[in-house]
């Protein structure tokens, strides 16, 4: 991308009056969850929760939702981690967290459709990381779930264009980064590392929103940005993408980023891909339920 | 790795079924492991189902008794096959998976197309081997003639549809079908394709059949399959599972030499190759997988 191109977004970015305020415990939530190596104390996360009321409130709802099934609703976030799993709340506190940062509007992108690939994308390259032993399954949990923040900048910065890239990856049936760079001339990757690094995350997860359609340009954390970059293509290719069709053929295993993680990650070459995509889907519905419990009220599934 | 590791990418318990015996999940791994065909964990109760017809039948009670009988000599092979077909019985019907369609008419026929217009002859071959009672071969046919005035406009279509089966190919030939086989079949697809039979079922119109050659084949005919070239793409679903591995890699290996380079081959929606033929390409489309012959000019080959 050309470097005026480059500044007025950062512009934009810096300017836009509604961007995204982030709810304050989030940030140290992701780093207390993300920290490579150290066991998550429950007391700390339950601790940091009780900072936010509304956050709080509302995890403690949705882990009352009929989708977990649970015959006494928890009474508190340790309670309900208890019932449900670290994990599990962990993931429905972020989403909190972004479903507060994002909330729904009439924009081109429909929230809770970007919340679903965004999430499932999130739970793929953790069990990704996982089947890989690849180390650090929560770093890629976030990097899934942050990848694509960029198009909830565009949604807000640059309505208008994104609106029409929205309109032609419909009715062509093309990938939206092909879309976005037909008719605005930048991508939701552009943007996004905008406001990562407004966010000021990790220089990890900057190179994935960065670099995860083009996984040979990144320069470091490499493997990430492709563990995520296949993940992302999996879910479009497992009802978790945008919500229309994407006219295309994928080739996972002849992909560059494919090539880029076996050598990181020989273990790769044994992997079982057809079944890791049937196991994908036994994921679908919960994050269809979940989205829905956490942004209220969707449209049926696409 | 914690119990909340495990499950977080798959479902949490529905409320209202019981949770399936832990012992399900072993067996669902084996007839993976045999078979390629993998049941979802939502779908494991259809697996428990199975079994547990199959259990009455065998006399054993518990789901741990039906798996040593699954594993042990020398029931294990007679008894998988005998669990194999509980599992996919009465799964037809026309219609079935709209995902491998959409991939059908929406990438792979404008790809094959644009590769063969340099070519002469405008024909496109699509075999249905395991082609049962039709519904797969008039499901296909149907699609191929919604593009007749679009993307096919002036191609020769040829569906073969084979069975192993003379009952089923004579019912595939009648082309007759009732409630249960049209139910994912859309009115508009009714009104176009299909005539009243009786006061229950519908008939497959003549401009359709016409598209199709029905016959028997057993897919185990060496001299046979030699003789099925040319093809653009293959469907064969659910059929592989009755074969043992050798047969079924030999099979394999004919329908990658039955494709043209830049077909085709598709499996069941829960079937998998399982490394079966290290030839073709795993490729992915929205909501469906399949198996893809590299093109001449792919330099894939």
């Amino acid at each position: 991308m050309i470097e005026s191109v480059s500044t007025a977004i950062r512009e934009r970015v810096q300017r836009i009056e509604a961007m995204p305020a982030i709810p304050a415990v989030f940030l140290p939530l992701l780093k207390m969850l993300s920290d490579p190596g150290k066991d998550v104390a429950l007391d700390e996360v339950v601790r940091l929760i009780s900072y936010d009321n509304s956050i709080a409130a509302q995890c403690m709802r949705v882990a009352s939702s009929p989708l977990f099934g649970l015959t006494h609703a928890p009474t508190s976030i340790k309670s309900a981690v208890i019932s449900l799993g670290l994990r599990r709340v962990e993931t429905i506190l972020l989403t909190c967290c972004l479903g507060q940062a994002f909330p729904a509007k009439k924009w081109p992108l429909d929230p809770v459709v970007f919340w679903r690939h965004s999430m499932g994308c999130a739970l793929v390259c953790r069990k990704f990381s996982e089947k890989l032993r690849a180390g650090d399954a929560e770093t890629a949990y976030m990097a899934g779930l942050l990848h694509d923040i960029g198009f909830m900048v565009n949604c807000l910065a640059f309505p208008e264009e994104f609106q029409r890239a929205m309109v032609r990856a419909v009715q062509e049936e093309v990938t939206l980064d092909t879309a976005e760079l037909a008719t605005m001339g930048f991508t939701h990757c552009d943007t996004g590392r905008a406001l990562a690094d407004k966010w000021d995350l990790s220089q990890d997860l900057v190179e994935v929103i960065a670099h995860h359609h083009a996984v040979e340009q990144s320069q470091r954390a490499q493997p990430l940005v492709a563990l995520v970059h296949l993940s992302d293509l999996l879910c479009r290719m497992r009802g978790l993408g945008y919500g229309y069709y994407e006219r295309q053929r994928v080739d996972l295993l002849s992909d560059p980023a494919w090539a880029v993680l076996l050598k990181a990650q020989p273990a790769l070459e044994e992997m079982d891909l057809v079944r890791f995509t049937f196991e994908l889907d036994e994921g679908v519905a919960e994050i269809h339920d979940l989205v829905s419990a956490v942004l209220g009220p969707a449209p049926a599934r696409a | 790795m914690t119990p909340a590791a495990q499950t977080a990418i798959t479902p949490a318990a529905s409320p209202t079924r019981e949770p399936v015996d832990p012992v399900y999940r072993q067996i669902r791994d084996l007839v993976y492991k045999v078979s390629g065909i993998y049941k979802a964990e939502e779908k494991l109760y259809l697996l428990a189902d199975g079994c547990a017809r199959r259990m009455k039948q065998v006399q054993v009670r518990t789901p741990r008794d039906y798996w040593d009988h699954l594993t042990a000599q020398p029931s294990r092979d007679g008894e998988l096959r005998q669990l194999l077909n509980e599992i996919t019985i009465g799964e037809t019907y026309l219609f079935r998976s709209p995902p491998q369609l959409d991939a059908l008419r929406k990438v792979i026929l404008p790809e094959i197309v644009a590769e063969k217009t340099k070519q002469i002859t405008k024909r496109l071959r699509i075999w249905s081997a395991g082609c049962s009672t039709g519904e797969e071969s008039y499901t296909l046919a149907m699609n191929m003639l919604e593009e007749r005035d679009r993307l096919l406009k002036g191609w020769t279509v040829e569906i073969l549809a084979t069975d192993l089966n003379d009952n089923s190919v004579e019912t595939a030939k009648a082309g007759v079908y009732g409630d249960y086989a049209l139910r994912s079949t859309t009115d508009y697809f009714k009104r176009k394709y299909f005539l009243p039979f009786d006061e229950k079922k519908l008939q497959v119109r003549p401009e359709v059949k016409k598209l199709i050659t029905f016959s028997r084949l057993n897919l185990q005919d060496d001299s046979k399959m030699l003789f099925m070239k040319g093809m653009d793409i293959i469907f064969c679903c659910n059929v592989l599972i009755y074969f043992d591995g050798p047969s079924k890699t030999k099979v394999i290996n004919h329908f990658f030499s039955n494709l043209n380079f830049g077909g085709y081959f598709f499996l069941g929606t829960s079937e998998s190759l399982v490394k079966l033929n290290e030839q073709f390409h795993l490729v992915h489309f929205p909501g469906s997988i399949a198996y893809w012959k590299p093109s001449l000019s792919s330099g894939k080959l």
